[in-house]
């Protein structure tokens, strides 16, 4: 477990971050920083903003104020084109509800993240099948997401966003959909891939989840960090 | 009800686009077929109309009153069910060159009736009385015409006798072109007896045959000289009409089915997309027939309006084309009559409504089976992924993966997809029609049209005084042909001659000079090149029975002539046929050329020519070659609902983009997160139609080879012409090969902006919806 004061680098820097849908304030003046190898979980009520930091962060969404850096690259002042690439290449992200294809397969929904890329089908399939193995799933990779279970699903969305080795991986809400098994399990997987270098920004309600994976957390309140502590992991 | 039309105006708001699609479709669609079921009805029902109200003739016969005297022939015609008028003394009297003046020719039919009315063949006195004594003419005109001529006497030739004009009054049966009191007929030398029957049934060429032959039966063979039926009179009268009708037909009945198309593919993807919304109206109270009532409300709005406004605006386009289709000679006689009718606009005011409703009603009753539980959690779970097999090979394919997944997407919705495809072979079909359609009419305008580019008229009228040229017939041809720029010049006669055996006089247009065959197209046989030879139209040729080979005899003050058909020509004047100088002098020997047509070097100016002409010969009127107008029309027309409905086509493919785009928000917006480029998803977006393009033009083509191959020989049989191969020898593969882009043209047009759209969509926004 990476914690703040590891000396790694810093690979995101969120300096008076704003967002404004309208008259609604998502976030109001939010800075923080997060060091590679870090497992930093995001906790706050509903509507506090969380998923719209994790969205900024995925270049997703732009801030209407503030600056958002990652790896040195200020994701605001992205284009269009710039942004796609940076999140193909830098971004892996995993969803509550998973979002999958449904016309494609397991191992079609893993392989397309590097085929967005330009890597040739056979090579993007022979990756995607070593992930879903390491995942516990490849027995599962000519499935389609409709006879999955949802521990499954959420498998192999974990797959599909490690693909093209990113080097953040955000997760909103990963076990919100996930009856307390399966959620176990992706706690699980999270955990591990942490404990190997991967960075990782964890949104969740599930303050387990947060002791289990995370060594530090935010906590946001009407759109600002209104504490930040550093967790034991409960390994 | 209150509650379905509040739900139904909310869709209405709701979905603007597809209202707007539905209105635009019905639009074209409707205009289309009120121009299109107009000039279906014009073509016969105001000929029935003015036929009916004057109880004119089924058939005209001539008799020789040599053979049957008027008393066996009046005898003859009492038969049952046979009404008759008659019979009537028929002379030809030949008018000097000041007929023209009262737009008679130089020769006329007269016949010596007592009054205008009568059980068939009722007479529209419309100015002046009857002639009631000798020396009385009445003149066949229609009532559009002046009456200034009343009071003036008929230019007769020298020692004929004195008429004067005291009446107008119009025949649409054209049994005579004037008619005098019956003492003023022997002084005319009637040479045949005119009887007009009207026979109980009257449908068909074959039963008035059998109706005549029990009318002549008892009468000495050979008294029969000549007989017309009023079908073929019907028939000339209304061709111009029937050439237009296939194709606008094809128009109509092409827009109605990609507007019920359309219709359907919208009211499904409203139905599949707003299951929730239909979930909801359920468990507010709404009835299953409710529900269905508001989306049949909401089609019924653009389908109604769009309706209206297309009915609109058929008229309105109806009035100036209609007026273009009936003139002429033979058409003219109606153009008055001639409207959008009532009926036509009550059926596609009513019916194209209908149509929209019934094509809506069918994917709606989907929302009638559906359960509410079930319509409110539709979209909430995986659905189970569409052609799978097609999908998994094309992620390993080689294809980059927009383009692959692109390729992919029509699968997933097949019904819609079929739907959409359906649109766009229509399209297709349209644009190939119409591609054929437009090259064949422009051979036909452009055939020929390189013969001459002046024509220049032997005389001039000044103040309604005609001048003659300075120069003698040879001197003007050689004065022409020496002006500069000219290569060639024909010099043209026009005479009327009797048709010996026919009711009616024909055209002998003989002909002098470098280019005999003055640009007409010759479809069978070859050029006239002895005296007694001729060359003939279809028209000509179909009306009167005669084939290329065949001999007929023109008379002309008494002689007789024998001419064999040699050839038949691309012409739809049922009157005329051409001739060499000679055969026209033998007949005609003091007749002059009327025009002079000359050929240009390439690239002179018709006008400069048309300026020296003048200036050489003060009694002349040249006149540069104008356009051809029929041609334009009809390609103007086409081209213009080839691209309206083209346009619907794209409607079509953008209605099935923006719903795909709508059912496939969370997929995009996943696709984005993963790092797809705003380009990346246009590409996706545009390849998925390009596919249904491709499949289009594939299909499409050979559909509009089809149409071309059943409407363009109805359109030439409609005017009695032959066209000859090449002019429909029109789908070689550079052509093929530019019409199989144009399905992929509609995809892509349709497809563009709602792909942009959804290549720009905001990803946090999508996946937040979620």
């Amino acid at each position: 477990m990476v914690t703040e004061d590891s000396g790694n680098e810093i690979v995101v820097r969120l300096d008076g971050v704003r967002k404004e849908y309208g008259e609604t304030t998502a976030l109001a003046g939010v800075s923080l920083e997060i060091r590679a190898g870090e497992a930093v979980a995001v906790m706050g009520p509903s509507g506090c903003g969380k998923s719209t930091l994790l969205n900024m962060i995925a270049g997703l969404d732009r801030p209407t104020g503030g600056s958002v850096v990652v790896h040195g690259e200020n994701v605001g002042e992205c284009g269009e084109k710039r942004l796609a690439l940076y999140r193909r290449h830098r971004i892996g992200m995993i969803f509550q509800f998973f979002n999958l294809i449904d016309d494609l397969s397991a191992l079609d929904n893993v392989a397309l993240a590097a085929q967005l890329t330009g890597t040739p089908a056979r090579q993007a399939r022979r990756r995607a099948v070593e992930l879903l193995d390491e995942l516990g799933v490849a027995d599962r990779r000519n499935a389609y997401p409709a006879v999955l279970s949802g521990g499954e699903r959420q498998r192999v969305a974990v797959a599909r966003a490690l693909m093209n080795r990113p080097a953040l991986l955000l997760a909103d809400e990963p076990t919100g959909a996930l009856d307390s098994r399966a959620g176990e399990q992706v706690m699980d997987l999270l955990l591990d891939l942490n404990q190997i270098g991967q960075t990782l920004i964890l949104v969740t309600h599930d303050a387990r989840l947060a002791r289990r994976c995370a060594g530090r957390l935010i906590e946001l309140a009407d759109g600002r960090v209104t504490g930040e502590q550093a967790l034991e992991v409960s390994a | 009800m209150r509650a379905v039309w509040r739900a139904a105006r909310a869709a209405v708001r709701r979905r603007r686009l597809q209202t707007l699609v539905i209105a635009l479709v019905t639009l074209t669609s409707s205009a289309a077929m009120v121009v299109a079921l107009g000039l279906l009805d014009a073509a016969s029902a105001p000929f029935d109309k003015v036929f009916g109200a004057q109880r004119g003739p089924h058939v005209v016969a001539e008799f020789d009153p040599a053979k049957a005297g008027g008393e066996r022939l009046a005898r003859a015609a009492r038969q049952p069910g046979v009404e008759a008028a008659g019979p009537f003394r028929q002379a030809t009297v030949e008018l000097s060159d000041r007929a023209m003046e009262f737009g008679l020719g130089a020769q006329i039919t007269v016949v010596g009736r007592a009054d205008p009315g009568g059980p068939v063949d009722r007479l529209d006195l419309w100015a002046g009385r009857w002639a009631t004594r000798p020396g009385e003419v009445v003149l066949n005109r229609q009532s559009d015409w002046t009456p200034d001529d009343l009071g003036k006497r008929l230019p007769m030739r020298p020692g004929g006798p004195s008429l004067t004009v005291v009446g107008f009054a119009f025949d649409l049966s054209r049994t005579a072109d004037a008619w005098v009191a019956p003492e003023q007929i022997g002084a005319l030398r009637p040479a045949a007896t005119q009887l007009l029957l009207r026979f109980p049934d009257a449908s068909s060429e074959s039963r008035l045959r059998a109706g005549l032959d029990t009318v002549t039966e008892t009468l000495p063979a050979g008294s029969l000289t000549a007989s017309r039926s009023y079908l073929s009179l019907k028939h000339q009268v209304s061709s111009s009409a029937r050439a237009y009708t296939p194709y606008l037909m094809a128009f109509g009945i092409l827009g109605v089915v990609v507007a019920v198309l359309i219709i359907v593919n919208v009211v499904s993807g409203a139905v599949i997309s707003g299951f929730r919304q239909i979930g909801v109206l359920r468990a507010l109270g709404y009835t299953p027939w409710q529900v269905v009532g508001v989306h049949l409300a909401w089609i019924a709005v653009p389908a109604v309006l769009g309706c209206a406004l297309g009915t609109a605006a058929g008229n309105a386009l109806a009035r100036p084309f209609f007026r273009s289709v009936f003139m002429g000679p033979d058409a003219g006689v109606l153009h008055d009559s001639v409207s959008v009718s009532g009926r036509v606009n009550a059926v596609t005011l009513l019916g194209l409504p209908a149509v929209c409703l019934l094509a809506a009603l069918v994917p709606t009753l989907r929302v009638h089976r559906m359960p509410a539980a079930r319509a409110i959690s539709a979209g909430s779970a995986p659905r189970a992924g569409r052609a799978l097999r097609l999908q998994r090979r094309l992620a390993g394919s080689a294809l980059p993966r927009p383009v692959s997944l692109g390729m992919g997407l029509p699968f997933a919705r097949p019904g819609r997809s079929a739907l959409t495809l359906a649109a766009v072979v229509l399209g297709v079909t349209t644009v190939t029609f119409a591609t054929g359609l437009a090259t064949t009419m422009d051979r036909f305008g452009g055939a020929g049209r390189d013969a001459y580019q002046v024509t220049v008229y032997a005389s001039r009228f000044d103040d309604g005084r005609e001048i003659e040229p300075r120069h003698p017939d040879r001197e003007l041809h050689a004065l022409l042909a020496g002006l500069p720029d000219a290569t060639e010049v024909t010099a043209r006669a026009d005479v009327e001659v009797g048709l010996v055996g026919s009711a009616h006089p024909a055209i002998l247009e003989g002909r002098r000079g470098d280019r005999l065959s003055l640009g007409d197209v010759l479809t069978a046989g070859r050029w006239m090149r002895g005296d007694h030879e001729i060359v003939a139209g279809s028209a000509f040729l179909r009306q009167n029975g005669v084939r290329v080979g065949d001999r007929i005899t023109l008379e002309k003050g008494g002689q007789r002539r024998p001419m064999r058909v040699v050839g038949e020509v691309m012409q739809n004047n049922a009157r005329v046929v051409l001739t060499g100088w000679p055969a026209l002098a033998a007949l005609a020997p003091d007749e002059r050329p009327v025009a002079y047509h000359v050929r240009l070097r390439e690239g002179a100016d018709p006008a400069a020519y048309a300026r020296a002409a003048r200036a050489a010969d003060t009694g002349v009127s040249p006149a540069p070659r104008g356009p051809d107008n029929l041609t334009r029309t009809i390609v103007g027309s086409a081209t213009a609902l080839t691209l309206m409905l083209a346009l619907v086509s794209a409607l079509g493919v953008f209605n099935t983009v923006v719903l795909n785009t709508r059912d496939r928000r969370r997929d995009l917006g996943t696709l984005k997160s993963m790092g797809m480029t705003p380009g990346q998803v246009t590409l996706m977006t545009v390849t998925s139609m390009a596919v249904l393009g491709v499949l289009g033009s594939l299909l499409g083509i050979p559909l509009g080879v089809a149409g071309y191959e059943l409407v363009v020989p109805r359109m030439a049989d409609a005017v009695d012409i032959t066209l000859p191969a090449f002019m429909t020898d029109v789908w070689r593969a550079p052509a093929l090969a530019a019409l199989a882009l144009a399905g992929v043209a509609i995809a892509v047009a349709g497809a563009l902006v709602p792909a942009r759209r959804a290549g720009r969509l905001t990803i946090a926004e999508v996946l937040r919806g979620e």
